[in-house]
């Protein structure tokens, strides 16, 4: 019996190290090909994308195992969610936008193509009047333009089809709303759970920090260091992430302070588990519902924030996200209404969709939470 | 007894919060200096864009802007100013910091104060009212607008009202017009639309939190007491659910108000041209106003540190179960 | 003799109707002009480096003299045009009788000179366009000597001729003795003083009274009963004048069309639709801002570039109708040197004319191309461009993000490039990150400090090969422009360097031009020269469009359309 017990476990901890060993030479390997691109050969990938690859790797060595082990609870609380229609809806709309994002610039015209014949052709089945400048004549000369089913959400001043722009911007979006949440959401529960479980002088020290970083106006710091560092994507991401976790860090901790006691966290203290080994297999399963729901409820206010940085000129010049789209279209809304309400309304669904999945994971979760 | 236990827990709170308020400003000002923009930048970019050759005028215009000294004998100096209650001098709108402040923040505050109020009514009444009918068609229908309001990019929603209201209807200004008295009803008007659209944003915050400290009193025992006594339900929520819900939503209202006097209402203020802290923090961001930059920053710090307190104290009172060590 | 009666007649009519229109009864009415270009940093004249601050002064304070749409003289504070010695050495300067300031005292020559002397050219001040005040003597930098002559005169000794020293002249203000002794030799002081922030001294020195400036919300003036230009015909007319600023254009444009402001400018896609409105008059007018297309001309920039030929070729390749058409819709004048058509100096004769009609030429522009060996011919007839080692070449574009005009010029560049198998790689970046990485330069591998132009060898951070640019320049002295174009220019970052266009700008700031006849010949040869050299692709000039309510009167639209604003009125 206690032999059968002995072998599991050391197959377990065996286990363990092969991944332990393929998640670090993964990491090693990643970090030398991004050493390699600053200062060897340049522009393999662009930084961006080690930040996703990391991002990845993390999400696969440590995600993947915490949600199978918590599969029990979160199987029950999907019960309880799917019954909220409202969530089971922006779920549905959450997966389309995923999909459209990766399938979507395969059917779509290349979205930077300029084409200044065909600029502000309005959405298919409009017309509008449009005064164009003949240079042969040197005369303005007002003329109908009509919507063309190659073009049919229009274009903009530039010609671009619109379509193509709010199909790549998609991809953007959800970028910056997924992986900008998820090293706020990493950061926040490490932090969160190592005050609670650590406590003492270690708990005093994180909250104390987590108080200065809290006391920052969140919008200010970020557009301060966006001015001064200059408008890139990647950076508009770690800086939402590392500059956003600290309600998660707040409420993780709070969380986790009455796991602290609890009769399993002792009983594997008392077997002799090390506090890594407590904090991972024993305390974030269990508080990771709650993650589940403050990364879910914390994306969108991600995406808003890249838009509204965009808005004031802040967005990375580079990519075009809906932020830039919305923005450039912002200052012809009177003429060219369609550029600044396609990225509008695509903004508004997905942070609705976003809210409301949220919000019924939340009630499904635990209903009279204040997260 | 109480009151020299009360005494000395304020003392500790207030020394804390000035170790606060130190950090923050030590962390800004370092980010400021340090960063690789310099506040002559700006002036030094408009000459060159007139077509002035800046090299010869560089190291002065430096020296005049205070950034050629070592950054320590900068952060110096700036303490030993604010020692003596000096903020220093913004020189980005050629006045001093104080005063800016002090005639900007009425503003910002006007318009954060009225949404949060128009928030907290619309947001409170909907919450009622979705945690009274949980998972019906009107909670869902409720929670939905209570959403829609947070998801609109509220630059956008400002732009279109402004449009549609403003423009093609002439019911509003364009804009917000300072010349009006601060307590006339004209001002009251011109703030409908910016309160609308910043208020939507809030207004969501409000019913979820509503709506789940009635959910939490609605299954109190004293609840059922009070229905087994054949009060009316009308009686029953107001007097005996509402009244214990309404005490965190006092607390959530002034961490609202703490937290966006300052920036909070930037991109409301762009668009309807109220000359609140919001613009005069951001604009001196982009023109690496250091003093302004810290001011606000620091200011906004030890206001959200002094709001907790106050909230804290508050609860004590309130809650007597509540103790502090 | 009938006839002449007739005349007359008709003249005395004209002029009583002229005049009826010209001076309505009473001021009346606020005014408000909409900016969506940002706030004034300072008040305080001398510190300032931005247009809104100098536009916001100006209200407050006038300079000697001011120019009508003609660029005629038209007296300000002084009582006659600058006067200049034969010998082009002493300008003397006769100020009015009537200046007072705010205290009442009268504003003399003492604080003309006091305000050069012991300000201007102050050590402790550094004023900021101080250059435009020395002059190389024995190859030393020296300031210019002004003098008192009697209560209203003064004069302004040079030892070396400069003929364009006039219109700094011109330009100058006065800051009262009385006041601004008290701050001397203490910049901080003089930066926070009270009566400069407020603008209490002014007098009767402009149309307008300070009244206030909320940052970032409005910059008032009230009208000045007391104002020189008022004694005989009551201006200004308007009680108010306000400068309201705006976050965003597309708000601005909305105020206008709604009817809460009185002015704002269009940006070129809302032209049409303002004109069609009833309430609104829309006038466009000539600018002072070019745009064009830089060379890299240093190390590390296409070789190829450095060949006037090849400048030349890509010139041809780029229409500039199809530019103003298409990017400017409508709103630009083809350019072909810095010397807009709207400057006394302009001469239309005799400058190759790239970009347009017979030098519009893309089979040309090929051939040159081949021809330099800088390219290859490719099978389908388009080329190929290449570097030192024959291999294929993409260039780079850069602009900076965020200026929607110059990003499609970029494009435009890209599209007219591609039709004769050029690859343009567009670029935008942020204006701090252009100036920082790109424009500014240095010599490799030395301790040399980052400037515009550090001469031969210095390169920039990041390589780049094209650039759209757009700078104003002065019409009436476009000899400025050697700031971009001289080989020492201190703005000639991308390292263009000709002797004969040397030469020709100093020969236009020497005695040799000081009779005009002389000068605008010079200026003839230096247009004929750099629209041949192509130092940069000259592609328009803008015009700019006003949208102003229809009740406001007495506009004059052109250049310098504001010039008579205190002569404006509500009808």
């Amino acid at each position: 019996m206690t032999n059968r017990l002995k072998s599991t476990r050391s197959i377990t901890r065996k286990v363990d190290r092969v991944k332990n060993l393929a998640f670090i030479i993964a990491m090693v390997l990643l970090v030398t090909t991004l050493l390699l691109d600053i200062f060897v050969i340049e522009m393999i990938f662009d930084l961006l994308t080690y930040l996703y690859i990391a991002l990845g790797l993390l999400f696969v060595r440590y995600g993947i195992p915490l949600l199978y082990a918590s599969r029990r609870l979160i199987q029950y609380y999907w019960q309880r969610a799917i019954k909220n229609k409202l969530a089971v809806g922006g779920l549905v709309f959450i997966l389309l936008l995923i999909l459209l994002a990766f399938i979507g610039p395969l059917f779509t015209v290349d979205p930077t193509a300029v084409n200044f014949d065909e600029k502000n052709l309005p959405p298919l089945g409009f017309t509008i009047e449009e005064s164009v400048y003949k240079i042969e004549t040197k005369q303005f000369i007002t003329s109908r333009i009509t919507g063309t089913s190659e073009h049919p959400l229009g274009t903009d001043d530039k010609g671009r089809d619109l379509l193509a722009m709010i199909v790549s911007g998609t991809r953007v979006s959800l970028q910056v709303g997924l992986f900008a949440t998820g090293i706020a959401i990493i950061l926040g529960t490490l932090i969160g759970v190592s005050a609670a479980y650590l406590g003492g002088k270690t708990d005093n020290i994180l909250m104390r920090f987590t108080d200065i970083m809290m006391t920052f106006p969140f919008f200010l710091l970020l557009v301060f260091i966006v001015f001064i560092f200059g408008p890139n994507l990647a950076l508009i991401v770690i800086v939402i992430g590392l500059t956003g976790w600290t309600g998660t860090a707040r409420l993780i901790r709070s969380e986790s302070l009455s796991l602290r006691t609890r009769e399993f966290v002792m009983a594997s203290k008392a077997l002799g588990a090390s506090d890594r080994r407590i904090i991972l297999s024993h305390l974030i399963p269990n508080v990771i519902s709650l993650i589940i729901v403050i990364a879910t409820l914390s994306i969108p206010g991600v995406i808003l924030a890249e838009a509204a940085l965009s808005f004031i000129g802040l967005g990375d010049p580079s990519v075009a996200s809906w932020g830039m789209i919305l923005k450039a279209g912002q200052q012809n809304l009177d003429t060219t209404w369609w550029v600044a309400v396609a990225p509008g309304i695509m903004l508004f669904l997905t942070v609705l969709a976003f809210n409301f999945l949220g919000d019924g994971l939340r009630d499904a979760f635990d209903p009279r939470s204040n997260i | 007894m109480k009151k020299t236990w009360l005494r000395d827990y304020i003392i500790k709170r207030l020394l804390y919060a000035i170790f606060i308020a130190w950090a923050v400003l030590t962390v800004t000002f370092v980010m400021v200096r340090v960063g690789p923009t310099s506040p002559a930048d700006k002036y030094l970019s408009n000459l060159a864009a007139q077509g002035q050759d800046t090299s010869q005028v560089m190291a002065a215009i430096e020296a005049r802007y205070g950034v050629d000294r070592p950054i320590y004998e900068q952060y110096l100096n700036y303490i030993t100013n604010l020692g003596r209650g000096d903020w220093g001098w913004s020189l980005s709108t050629s006045m001093s910091v104080m005063e800016l402040i002090k005639a900007h923040w009425i503003y910002s505050f006007q318009l954060i104060f009225l949404s949060s109020i128009f928030a907290a009514i619309i947001g409170i009444l909907i919450g009622i009212y979705s945690a009274v009918r949980q998972y019906s068609k009107t909670d869902y229908i409720a929670t939905f607008f209570s959403f829609i309001g947070i998801s609109i990019p509220n630059f956008w929603l400002g732009v279109m009202l402004i449009l549609l209201f403003s423009v093609n209807l002439g019911l509003f200004k364009t804009y917000y017009d300072t010349s009006l008295s601060l307590l006339s009803l004209a001002n009251l008007k011109q703030l409908i639309l910016p309160v609308i659209t910043l208020g939507t944003g809030m207004l969501a915050g409000y019913t979820r939190y509503t709506r789940s400290a009635m959910l939490e009193n609605l299954r109190k025992d004293f609840v059922k007491t009070a229905r087994a006594k054949g009060l009316p339900e009308r009686t029953v929520i107001g007097k005996h659910v509402f009244r214990n819900a309404v005490l965190p939503l006092v607390t959530i209202i002034m961490f609202d108000l703490g937290s966006i006097v300052f920036g909070g209402a930037y991109l409301t203020e762009i668009i309807f041209g109220i000359p609140g802290l919001g613009q005069i923090s951001f604009n001196a961001i982009f023109a690496d106003d250091y003093a302004v930059v810290v001011a606000v920053t620091v200011i906004s710090a030890f206001l959200i540190l002094m709001i907790n307190l106050i909230t804290d104290i508050t609860y004590t009172y309130l809650d007597p179960r509540i103790r502090y060590d | 003799m009938k006839e002449l009666k007739v005349l007359a007649v008709l003249l005395i009519i004209a002029v009583l109707v002229g005049s009826s229109c010209q001076v309505p009864q009473e001021a009346k009415g606020v005014y408000i002009s909409g900016t969506s270009a940002g706030d004034a940093e300072t008040l305080n004249w001398i510190l300032a480096a931005d247009s809104a601050s100098f536009g916001y002064i100006g209200h407050t304070l006038d300079s000697l003299v001011t120019y009508d749409n003609e660029w005629n003289v038209q007296l300000r504070c002084a009582a006659r045009d600058v006067e200049v010695s034969g010998d082009g050495l002493v300008y003397t300067v006769t100020i009015r009788d009537d200046l007072k300031w705010g205290d009442e005292s009268q504003v003399t020559a003492e604080d003309y000179v006091y305000t050069m002397k012991n300000l201007m050219f102050s050590d402790w001040l550094n004023y900021t366009y101080k250059s435009d005040w020395q002059e190389e003597v024995n190859g030393e930098t020296v300031f210019v000597t002004p003098e008192v002559v009697n209560k209203t005169t003064f004069t302004i000794t040079r030892r070396t001729v400069d003929p364009e020293f006039i219109y700094t002249v011109r330009t100058l203000t006065p800051y009262p003795k009385y006041i601004a002794s008290k701050y001397e030799g203490d910049v901080e002081s003089f930066t926070q003083a009270p009566e400069f922030n407020k603008l209490t001294y002014t007098g009767n020195l402009g149309p307008y009274k300070f009244v206030e400036w909320i940052r970032n919300d409005k910059f008032v003036v009230e009208r000045n009963p007391e104002y020189y230009l008022g004694t005989d015909t009551d201006a200004p007319y308007f009680e108010q004048y306000i400068v309201k600023i705006f976050g965003t254009p597309a708000i601005q444009h909305a105020a206008l069309e709604a009817g809460d402001i009185s002015y704002a400018g269009i940006d070129p896609p809302h032209v049409a639709k303002f004109q069609a409105m009833e309430q609104i008059n829309v006038y466009t007018m000539p600018t002072t801002g070019y745009l064009f297309l830089a060379y890299n001309l240093r190390d590390n920039g296409w070789e190829g570039l450095k060949q006037k030929e090849v400048r030349q070729a890509l010139s041809m390749a780029i229409s500039k109708d199809l530019l103003i058409e298409k990017v400017l819709i409508g709103f630009g004048e083809p350019a072909f040197s810095f010397i807009p058509v709207t400057s006394p100096w302009y001469v239309d004769k005799g400058s190759a004319k790239y970009g347009v009609e017979s030098l519009l030429d893309k089979e040309k522009a090929k051939e040159r191309l081949v021809e330099t060996g800088h390219a290859t011919q490719r099978a389908d007839g388009s080329i190929e461009i290449t570097d030192k080692e024959g291999k294929p070449l993409k260039l780079t574009l850069i602009t900076n993000s965020g200026n929607d005009i110059r990003e499609n010029v970029g494009y435009l560049v890209k599209e007219e490039l591609l039709t004769i198998g050029i690859e343009v790689e567009l670029k935008f970046v942020p204006w701090a990150t252009e100036l920082r990485k790109y424009l500014m330069n240095k010599v490799p591998g030395t301790g040399q400090e980052l400037r515009y132009n550090n001469g031969v060898g210095a390169v920039s951070e990041e390589s780049w090969d094209l650039m759209v640019m757009g700078v104003t320049t002065l019409p009436l002295s476009p000899s400025g422009q050697d700031v971009f174009y001289a080989t020492q220019g201190g703005l000639n970052f991308w390292g263009y360097s000709n002797s004969p266009v040397d030469e020709l700008f100093q020969r236009i700031r020497s005695e040799e031009a000081l009779d005009e006849g002389a000068r605008k010949q010079l200026y003839a040869e230096l247009s004929q020269l750099v629209a041949e050299e192509q130092p940069v692709n000259f592609l328009a000039f803008q015009l700019a469009n006003a949208g102003f309510q229809k009740n406001v009167k007495g506009i004059e639209p052109g250049i310098n359309m504001g010039y008579n604003y205190h002569l404006w009125y509500f009808e």
